[in-house]
């Protein structure tokens, strides 16, 4: 069976839409930090957000109205996907679909303001409003429910690689003959909480940029948004090969798995979208290309896009399609000189025919796969 | 051909043996204690000491003994930072890799609901009261929902890729069942599968919160039945190609024959009152499985005795099967969320292979909404060569799985 994106949709610091999106980070733009703050009394962190205006257009739905932040991003780029496959094959049965929602953390604001009710206030006084919204799957169910799925769908979590996890899921699943395709839509929701979590976790730095490949590591900027992708047997660009990658138990041993995914999915024709995103991360990959596919041209997303962590390998695959339709990759910012690696900077950013996604995770697991046009 | 030989078009579909399992659960650590225990009819229920439930409605789960589970927390520091849940899980895959030490999975797919979410709890009090972090970066690093997993398969020296499927209460079912279609698919030979959850407060209040939980004793398809109780656990499964296990030589535990999955778009936590959605999944599991209702020798229902749950449930058993024993092994050892799944389709192999019925606790009087035949209070021997597990969960996700007794 051979893994076409039919469809993709991409809501993020940068707004909303593939096209959109992309013409900003070809031409070098930068998602604008802005504060998240839990209250006066308490350090205010720095996040990559998105827009207000990028959720205006999304079609007021029943389920929406009370749905965390991460259930609209989902809905909003899961819509995208549908809309953007019509474009193309207009008559897509429903009946058919299938539905792979990926996150890390999930609804951490809702998921915080209901325990802080109970911590506050008490058990007596939890919101029985807010707790179902609460759960993994709640976006899943509302994308469903908007769209009339009604056969399958899976909630998938993991860390930042959970994406293309997501993806081969979805591989797994078209192998039955009576589904057509599969929306694969991956999400999170930036937070106080997870920028103080990762922060005190040494991941987080106070300000942007993030500085990919730099030695050492200076931390990354959380972000927020969704990507979805509709994959089906026809499509714009072809899913060569996932490689569903495996675990590492300390952060040193990352570059081993990297390594093996690499060697693995090794086309020395293939543009590199990397995950690097100012973490240990980034020296696991720079070991590995720079070993591996020294030739190959790298480009992160994340200096311009954030760490969105669970949406963050989706956001990649979407870059790796639109570089292989568009035959080019944005200028990649704030990467050092003497990385050690080849770098698009907007004149020398020509792609091949195929790509290489490589997905590391910040809390163990890593995978990666290639796509072709 | 065999009943449980599947043509996809003109390919006869691998079948999918269970070889190993692990399980941990209030009632018991492992397939013999929880044998025992189902056959007693243990009531695991108790009343809550881990966090305050002063508050709360429901002042009643079923736990598993820390003085157990956490008994190898001595062997090391790392492994004293590791969560509940993570312990559970090491449980379980000990057992598993004791049947069948040679079971190597190319894929892990296992089910949870909330991962090591009481150390995301510490963390929020902590922050909340001003108090010192210092085990913060640990809560942090083993508080997301693949940990478990990735320590268990670390502990046992596995390395295979991990998917966590988090499909709210239909999770560990949802795992087994895509584990079961990689396989059946050909593209696997073996797969690491199952479910886990431990107890914690938030998800405690929560359904406190929703009123699904009970004061009283939880009561599956009772009349009076008035809600759920929470429990926790682990279990773990390995399955296998059938031909690849048996040329190795293993043990054959029992067969998955059949998976159905539907989608109940009606609320994100309430059912469809008609019950379209779990007659949906049961009747795709057994068409799946190619066998008809009346192939089917018991159910190990989903029925958590909320009083919307087991009406859709029970309408929609009543509606496709004809008077098949039916029971709902949540009343002895509360709902697990991500384990409960697992957890049953243990249930559901020692119910094969020992051939008798569990049974469904603190029953007392039928509901006259509901044609089912309950097995009541007490584990009954009986002739059972196919069962059918359900789960259901928030968001509208129902699963059923279909297994097989083991043929000689």
């Amino acid at each position: 069976m051979t893994l076409h994106i039919a469809g993709m949709g991409w809501i993020t610091p940068l707004g909303r839409g593939v096209d959109p999106v992309w013409e900003k980070l070809l031409r070098g733009d930068e998602g604008s930090a802005q504060s998240i703050s839990n209250g006066e009394k308490t350090k205010a962190y720095s996040g990559f957000l998105v827009p207000n205006e990028a959720l205006k257009d999304l079609s007021p739905h029943p389920r929406l109205r009370r749905a965390s932040a991460i259930s609209r991003y989902a809905a909003a780029a899961g819509l995208d996907a549908i809309a953007n496959a019509q474009s193309r094959t207009p008559k897509i049965d429903m009946d058919r679909v299938a539905l792979i929602f990926a996150a890390s953390n999930g609804g951490v604001n809702y998921t915080k303001r209901f325990y802080h009710g109970i911590v506050e206030s008490g058990a007596q006084s939890a919101s029985p409003l807010l707790f179902p919204e609460t759960v993994f799957n709640a976006p899943a169910s509302h994308l469903a429910a908007i769209l009339g799925i009604n056969g399958a769908s899976y909630t998938i979590v993991g860390d930042g690689a959970v994406g293309i996890l997501a993806i081969k899921m979805a591989s797994n699943l078209l192998q039955n003959q009576s589904l057509d395709s599969c929306l694969v839509v991956a999400a999170e929701e930036a937070d106080w909480i997870l920028c103080d979590a990762y922060r005190k976790w040494r991941l987080l730095k106070a300000q942007p940029p993030i500085a990919p490949f730099h030695r050492p590591p200076r931390g990354t900027i959380l972000s927020e948004g969704a990507g979805a992708l509709l994959l089906a047997r026809a499509g714009a660009v072809k899913i060569d090969s996932i490689h569903a990658g495996g675990n590492f138990s300390h952060q040193q041993k990352a570059s081993e798995i990297v390594g093996r995914i690499l060697h693995d999915l090794r086309d020395d024709n293939a543009c590199i979208i990397a995950s690097a995103n100012g973490t240990f991360v980034d020296l696991a990959e720079v070991i590995t290309i720079a070993k591996q596919s020294p030739d190959c041209m790298v480009y992160s997303p994340k200096p311009a896009l954030g760490e969105s962590v669970g949406a963050s390998a989706v956001w990649q695959v979407v870059v790796a399609a639109q570089a292989l339709m568009e035959k080019r990759l944005p200028p990649m910012v704030h990467a050092p000189k003497d990385a050690g690696l080849r770098f698009p900077d907007g004149s020398n950013g020509k792609v091949g025919p195929s790509a290489i996604v490589l997905s590391c995770g910040l809390n163990q697991q890593a995978a990666g796969l290639r796509l072709s046009i | 051909m065999s009943r449980f030989n599947v043509l996809n078009g003109t390919t006869l579909l691998p079948r999918v043996a269970v070889v190993a399992a692990g399980v941990v659960s209030p009632l018991g650590f492992g397939l013999g204690e929880t044998l025992i225990s189902l056959r007693k009819a243990a009531d695991c229920v108790k009343p809550v000491t881990c966090f305050d439930v002063t508050n709360c409605r429901c002042k009643t789960a079923a736990h598993i003994p820390d003085d157990r589970l956490l008994a190898g927390r001595q062997n090391g520091r790392k492994s004293a930072r590791l969560h509940r849940a993570s312990h559970m899980m090491i449980t379980a895959l000990e057992e598993l890799v004791g049947h069948d030490p040679e079971f190597r999975p190319e894929l892990t797919v296992i089910g949870t609901t909330s991962g090591g979410m009481s150390f995301g709890e510490d963390y929020y009090r902590a922050l909340n009261r001003h108090q010192t972090l210092r085990h913060s970066p640990e809560w942090i690093a083993n508080y997301p929902p693949q940990k478990p997993v990735l320590d268990a398969q670390e502990k046992f020296g596995i390395s295979s890729p991990c998917f966590v499927i988090a499909n709210a209460c239909a999770s560990g079912t949802n795992a087994i069942g895509h584990a079961f279609e990689c396989v059946r698919s050909g593209k696997y030979k073996r797969l690491l599968t199952g479910g886990y959850d431990a107890l914690s407060e938030l998800v405690f209040v929560g359904f406190d919160s929703l009123q699904a939980a009970t004061p009283e004793k939880c009561r599956p398809f009772d009349r009076d039945r008035s809600g759920m109780v929470l429990g926790e656990g682990a279990a773990v499964l390995a399955l296998e190609d059938l031909n690849t296990a048996r040329d190795r030589g293993a043990t054959i535990l029992a067969e998955i024959i059949g998976y159905g999955i539907s989608t109940d778009n009606h609320h994100l936590t309430q059912p469809d009152p008609s019950g379209s959605g779990p007659r949906r999944a049961m009747a795709d599991a057994l068409e799946n499985a190619r066998i008809r209702p009346d192939d089917v020798d018991y159910i190990n229902a989903h029925g958590t005795a909320t009083p919307f749950n087991d009406a859709a449930e029970g309408k929609a058993i009543a509606e496709l099967f004809k008077s098949v024993p039916v029971s709902s092994t949540k009343s002895m050892i509360g709902h697990s969320l991500g384990a409960a799944g697992a957890i049953e389709t243990v249930v559901c192999l020692l119910a094969l292979h020992s051939q008798f019925l569990p049974p469904n606790i603190n029953f007392r009087a039928p509901d006259p909404d509901l044609a089912l035949n309950i097995v009541a209070n007490e584990s009954r021997e009986a002739k059972i060569d196919i069962v059918l597990s359900n789960s259901f969960g928030f968001g509208g996700t129902n699963a059923s799985i279909v297994i097989g007794k083991a043929q000689a």
